[in-house]
């Protein structure tokens, strides 16, 4: 009981000016609001009342649209895009240079005779299927148990739903007898033959695919990459390192802007797909070089010797340099980026940074440094940042550690996991190809992969001529021979040597920079612009409004409290059906005979109800009286 | 009885909406009350101040904001067709590109002899009178039909000629003789003040048909430039009567072309291979060219998961005098562009493995008003002549095409054929190789009103290739290479192959971001209005409802404050003109409060209210005094004037 008078006070004293009904509420609401419309609603004459009436709702309503469209716009996140170029002092990029070769043939022979041996023997029998050839009777015994690991065939499609497959090797006799061999040549236009590398889940088994190759020269190409990665994956890093090309050998001269450097200043790295590559500048031990002028004089100046006498003749056809440009701490991946150097040619190589910096989460997916990225990075062994590239070779890795049990060459190792090679994992490339060309497998890596926010991309302007001219070769050979090998042998030619130009142009860099659109700031101010524009209203005018509504609910307390009192006093009254007489009509029964009870509410301006012994309801119109008081000439309108 | 209830009900709607006029007699009241009571700052302490600098000053601060707001609008909306610039990177499985594959020379020399014989007669013949030069008899081959050639007349018309530039006379190569040049003169290449100092200048002569004086003399500074444009001009001449199926027999077929072809680690093969015929080019391949209705995608970037071709380039019958240049021509284009490969095509070397790195960048541009470009070209006068989407290239090429038919009959042989026409030739149209040459020379001037008609589209694909060369194949494995693709083209050729025969082509996506810059509108609806808003609102707390305010006093009730005062003239002036009619005696002019008219006009105002009793007649007054509390501040001022007059007096 205590509380609840409490509460009444309370309430009491926080109701000052509004009023105590909802109608009084609202009219000193309107009349005392800071926004622009509900005064005028008050003021005005009722026809224009009515049109402000309406014209307030539609304008606060049109407010409470365009605030949805702008906080729709805020949580889209958008970033407008800010680009800027010019020149300034830029760190140099980081260049890789390898050989397209991986390994001196010279150094390899030993390893990969049997396999060069089968493949010249199987291409005898290809070219040349008359028999007789001399050149067969000559060769040792072929290596056949190597060959039978991944056999090549030849598919024979004269008949196209029913093909013959023909192993070059075993059905050799058959072949030579069978008539389409030797008619091959007179009927030429029909030739229908077709190169393919059987792959089987096992040896001897019947689960098998045939690739086909259009080419043979592809199916070569691509059987002599299979075999040879087996052989190769067998040999420890530190033999296939020395295996590759020393950097004395092929970096001959080195000039960086005016100072002179040498292969001592390139950082050597093993590349499974070009052997010994050559890093300079990588910023892994000391700072970054930096560059400060454009053009050739303030570049790198290479020259390169590749030796091309030494090609592993069927690993690799094209023949050159390959060199990329990428950032500091970062692993070059020669064969998504790289460009290739023709050898007996200078190369000039002009560059653009182009960046793209981006924000992060929530403005755009992207991650900073590949953290939250769920595959594990595997080329974070080389001390390297995350890029795309390896993250998905490191996904592809994982999935074929998962499915083949051994991982493959041209990809770092997971922890505790080999190579695949054909002596332990008979099934390996079968197993390898059938998971590269999977789609699913692909897109699985797509979608875990996120790309960095920050993307740097080198454009580079390349030209060429031919280097070095008829008139200077001779000393040009002479000096570059003379200062590598100590002899007076000219041991360099046209086909080994290259001449890199690496500089910064004119403009070298080109930075597109992200910032939000849309930030809380401008979210408010448009915001306030929006709510000022149709009623003039600011924060203060919703805290009004927020007053307002709890003013409500105060009153709506008040006629709760009041209403349930009303019916108490109704339950009372139901316990005796008439009401108890009051006092004076106690006296006035007493004192008047004719007195008859009247009806409630009959005598205009009389309370509805009696008033009661007890706590008596609060008097509001004694209230109400006080605020019309100090309106003063308003009562004089009533 | 029946009528009551209208009435009634009019006397009830007038009752409760009564119409009132505005709420002051005049318009000094009524400013006076929009200041007091008006919701925008700074006006009502116009009427508030009190001393006239004051009142000066707030009217100048006023003034002011309402002019600095206009001129903010006013930028506000004239920028407001402004676009900002989004860039978007998306790590993504990629569609390949469509690539488009054609060797440099055209048509199969040995096949062309049959057409080619008397041109190239001509061409030698031309070769040797003017330098003495002769080719080895070995190498003509003599073919004996008697082709009865239309053009033997026709190169007696447009001659090589070797010009005298300062005698202005030509030595023919046929006749020797030597003639007066009459016409302009146009040089290709050089100025006429460094070719000037060369007595012997090779050109050829462009005459109008119809009217021989009207002559045209093109000249070049070197004789390589003028044999090969004249040859050029004779060779369209030919190529034009020839019909498309036996040009498409002259040239190369897919398997003559490719040798090899391996796409996304998966050998494929000439099926997928479209043929498409180019006027210069003779037959192209576009790989991926989307026919089929599958668009071949990578998800892998990198050398090996690209397109990989071997091409064939016969370089031994390539024809001598067409081009010049061995090897093959290639562009990266999207499915649905027309490949202008004469254009923007990329030169491939034989003997060499070209890689071409690829990264995708597509570009969005905001059509109007933001920009002046066009999203499907529909919107442009002409008609597209080729059957792929819209590109201002086309656009201008179909423009020259268009005035090419309109003035000289015919179409030009290097652009596809419109409705209706047919392209030139010597037989029917004598003329236009004339007429081609000077509406070339209008559209490069562009005096023909392309370069204006077309616009860029909004939309395009672009992708940045990365060239790089290598040597291939390499000197160890030169040997069993070439031998293994003998093998692949089939004995068909009886002869090894020549490495300069041979080029290598790897095109790939060097990664699979796809770079997506595209523009928006840096304005929308919402943010200009909030600007102005923002704008209203700083310097006059000012809203749409000001506005409306203002209109309301400012228009409306001033106005009709304006017009009850001409009304009530007029109706004065028409009344003392009938009664002066009427009763001219009757002269006493009633004045001030007698005057019911005046006392109409006039309505009273708060003070007269006060004093005047009102009208025992009607129970509502037409206009009430006012009953604003400002009016009573009002009368608070007058009470307290005298004290800022003291302090005036000070």
């Amino acid at each position: 009981m205590n509380l609840k008078k409490y509460l009444v006070r309370a309430l009491h004293r926080l109701q000052k000016g509004p009023g105590y009904t909802y109608k009084e509420l609202l009219v000193w609401y309107c009349d005392n609001t800071n926004t622009h419309g509900p005064k005028r609603i008050i003021k005005e004459g009722p026809k224009k009342k009515l049109i402000w009436f309406f014209l307030t709702l539609l304008f606060a309503s049109l407010v409470f649209w365009q605030w949805g469209i702008l906080i729709n716009t805020y949580l889209s996140y958008n970033v407008t895009s800010s680009l800027s170029i010019g020149f300034k002092t830029m760190k140099f990029p980081a260049v890789t240079i390898c050989n397209a070769n991986p390994f001196k043939y010279s150094e390899v022979k030993p390893l990969l005779k049997e396999l060069d041996r089968l493949i010249e023997a199987a291409l005898e029998r290809i070219l040349q299927p008359t028999p007789g050839n001399s050149t067969e009777n000559m060769s040792l015994p072929l290596d056949l148990e190597l060959w039978n690991q991944i056999p090549l065939v030849l598919i024979d499609e004269h008949d196209k739903d029913n093909p013959i497959i023909l192993d070059i090797f075993e059905t050799n006799q058959t072949a030579v007898d069978n008539e389409t061999a030797t008619d091959s040549r007179a009927n030429v236009s029909k030739k229908k033959y077709k190169l393919a590398v059987k792959l089987c889940s096992h040896q001897g088994s019947e689960n098998c695919t045939y690739r086909n190759f259009s080419s043979a020269a592809q199916a070569v190409t691509e059987w002599y990459i299979l075999q040879s990665t087996s052989i190769l994956s067998k040999v420890p890093l530190h033999e296939r390192i020395r295996m590759g090309y020393q950097a004395e050998d092929m970096i001959l001269a080195c000039l960086y802007g005016a100072e002179p450097c040498n292969y001592k200043n390139f950082t050597q790295i093993y590349h499974p797909d070009h052997g010994n590559c050559y890093i300079f500048n990588w910023g892994m031990d000391e700072e970054a070089l930096n560059s400060s002028n454009p053009g050739a004089e303030f570049g790198l100046k290479l020259i390169l010797d590749i030796s091309q006498q030494d090609y592993i003749p069927y690993l690799s056809s094209a023949a050159g340099a390959r060199l990329m440009l990428h950032q500091q701490k970062s692993f070059p991946f020669l064969k998504d980026q790289g460009i290739y150097a023709m050898a007996g040619t200078e190369t000039s190589i002009g560059v653009l940074v182009d960046e793209l910096e981006r924000m992060g989460y929530p403005y755009s997916d992207c991650t900073v440094n590949g953290s939250d990225v769920p595959v594990k990075n595997l080329y974070s062994q080389y001390n390297t940042s995350y890029s795309i590239q390896a993250c998905l070779r490191s996904c592809f890795q994982n999935h074929m550690v998962e499915i083949c049990g051994c991982g493959h060459y041209m990809f770092p190792l997971p922890e505790g996991v080999n190579y695949c090679n054909n002596e332990d994992n008979p099934g390996w490339a079968y197993c390898y190809s059938s998971l590269r060309s999977s789609i699913k497998q692909r897109q699985i890596c797509i979608d875990s992969c996120k790309e960095t926010c920050n993307d740097t991309q080198y454009k580079m302007t390349i030209s060429m001529a031919d280097w070095p001219s008829e008139a200077s070769e001779d000393w040009i050979f002479h000096i570059l021979s003379y200062e590598r090998d100590m002899s007076t042998n000219v041991t360099l030619d046209r086909n080994g040597i290259i001449k890199l130009n690496i500089y910064f142009q004119e403009y070298n860099y080109r930075t597109i920079s992200e910032s939000a659109a849309t930030t809380i700031v401008w979210l408010l101010s448009s915001l306030g612009g929006q709510f000022g524009f149709w009623m003039g209203g600011s924060v203060l005018c919703l805290i009004e409004f927020g007053e307002i509504i709890i003013d409500s609910l105060w009153i709506t307390v008040i006629n709760v409290i009041s209403w349930c009192k009303g019916l108490k006093q109704r339950r009372a009254r139901a316990r005796y059906p008439d009401a108890p007489p009051t006092v004076s009509e106690l006296v006035e029964a007493h004192t008047n005979l004719g007195f008859q009870q009247e009806p409630v509410g009959a005598v205009p301006g009389a309370p509805a109800l009696p008033p009661e012994p007890g706590t008596p309801p609060p008097n509001y119109d004694s209230l109400r009286v006080q605020p019309l008081d100090t309106l003063g000439p308003d009562s004089d309108a009533d | 009885a029946a009528t009551a209830p209208g009435k009634k009900i009019t006397a009830r709607l007038k009752r409760t909406l009564p119409v009132r006029g505005p709420q002051a007699p005049t318009l000094s009241e009524l400013m006076r009350w929009y200041c007091l009571n008006t919701n925008t700052h700074g006006c009502r302490r116009i009427v508030v101040s009190r001393g006239r600098l004051r009142r000066l000053l707030w009217i100048a601060l006023t003034l002011s904001a309402v002019g600095l707001i206009l001129w903010q609008c006013a930028e506000l909306l004239m920028n407001y067709y402004s676009a900002s610039v989004s860039v978007t990177v998306q790590f993504q499985k990629l569609p390949f590109p469509a690539v488009t594959i054609c060797n440099i020379n055209p048509y199969k020399y040995s096949a062309m002899k049959e057409y080619l014989y008397e041109l190239d007669k001509e061409t030698k013949k031309a070769l040797e009178t003017f330098y003495g030069f002769s080719e080895g008899k070995s190498k003509v081959r003599r073919s004996v039909d008697d082709w009865n050639s239309t053009g033997s007349d026709f190169f007696e018309q447009i001659p090589l000629l070797k010009v005298e530039d300062f005698s202005r006379t030509a030595t023919e190569l046929h006749s020797g003789q030597k003639r007066k040049i009459e016409g302009s003169v146009f040089h290709k290449d050089s100025s006429i003040v460094n070719s000037g100092d060369s007595n012997d200048i090779i050109g050829f002569q462009l005459c109008d048909a119809n009217n021989s004086s009207d002559c045209a003399l093109y000249t070049f500074s070197s004789g390589v430039n003028a044999i090969q444009e004249w040859y050029k001009l004779h060779y369209m001449n030919i190529m034009a009567q020839i019909p498309l199926e036996i040009k498409e027999k002259l040239s190369y077929s897919a398997e003559d072309l490719l040798l090899t072809c391996f796409f996304d680690g998966l050998s494929c093969d000439k099926r997928h291979f479209t043929r498409f015929h180019h006027p210069l080019h003779g037959n192209c391949y576009t790989f991926n060219s989307g026919e089929s209705g599958t668009i071949l995608s990578t998800s892998t970037g990198g050398s090996e998961y690209g397109l990989q071709v071997v091409l064939y380039i016969d370089e031994a019958d390539y024809n001598p005098f067409l081009v010049t240049s061995t090897g093959a021509k290639i562009m990266v284009h999207d499915q649905n562009e027309y490949p202008f490969i004469e254009d923007i095509g990329t030169e491939i070397e034989t003997a060499a493995a070209t890689s071409i790195g690829m990264h995708f960048t597509q570009s969005r541009k905001l059509s109007k008003p933001y920009s002046d470009c066009t999203e499907t070209g529909a919107d442009i006068p002409v008609d597209n002549l080729y059957n792929k989407s819209y590109s201002l290239q086309i656009c201008l090429h179909s423009c020259f095409q268009k005035a090419m038919v309109e003035s000289c009959g015919c179409a030009q042989y290097a652009q596809p054929l419109p409705a209706g026409a047919e392209y030139c030739n010597y037989k029917k149209n004598p003329n236009w190789m004339y007429c081609y040459y000077r509406l070339h020379e209008k559209f490069v001037k562009e005096q023909l009103g392309c370069q204006q008609i077309c616009k860029d589209a909004c939309s395009f694909k672009e992708w940045a290739l990365t060239t790089s060369i290598a040597q291939w194949p390499s000197v160890v494995s030169e040997d069993w290479m070439l031998r293994v693709l003998s093998w692949d083209k089939g004995q068909k050729l009886n002869k090894k192959l020549n490495k300069t025969d041979l080029a290598n082509l790897m095109v790939f996506y060097k990664d699979l971001n796809e770079r997506f810059i595209s523009e928006n509108p840096a304005n929308t609806l919402v943010i200009l209005l909030s600007n102005f808003g923002g704008q209203l609102g700083l310097w006059m707390s000012c809203s749409v409802v000001c506005v409306i305010e203002i209109v309301e006093v400012f228009f409306i009730d001033s106005l009709s404050i304006v017009l009850r005062h001409q009304w009530q003239r007029a109706k004065k002036w028409w009344s003392g003109r009938q009664q002066g009619r009427a009763a001219q005696a009757s002269d006493v002019e009633r004045q001030g409060h007698e005057n019911p008219a005046c006392i109409d006009e006039d309505l009273p105002t708060f003070t007269t209210a006060l004093r005047l009793p009102l009208p025992q007649d009607s129970p509502l007054p037409r206009t009430p005094p006012p009953n604003y509390s400002t009016l009573r501040l009002e009368t608070a001022f007058t009470e307290q004037l005298p004290d800022t007059l003291e302090l005036g007096q000070h």
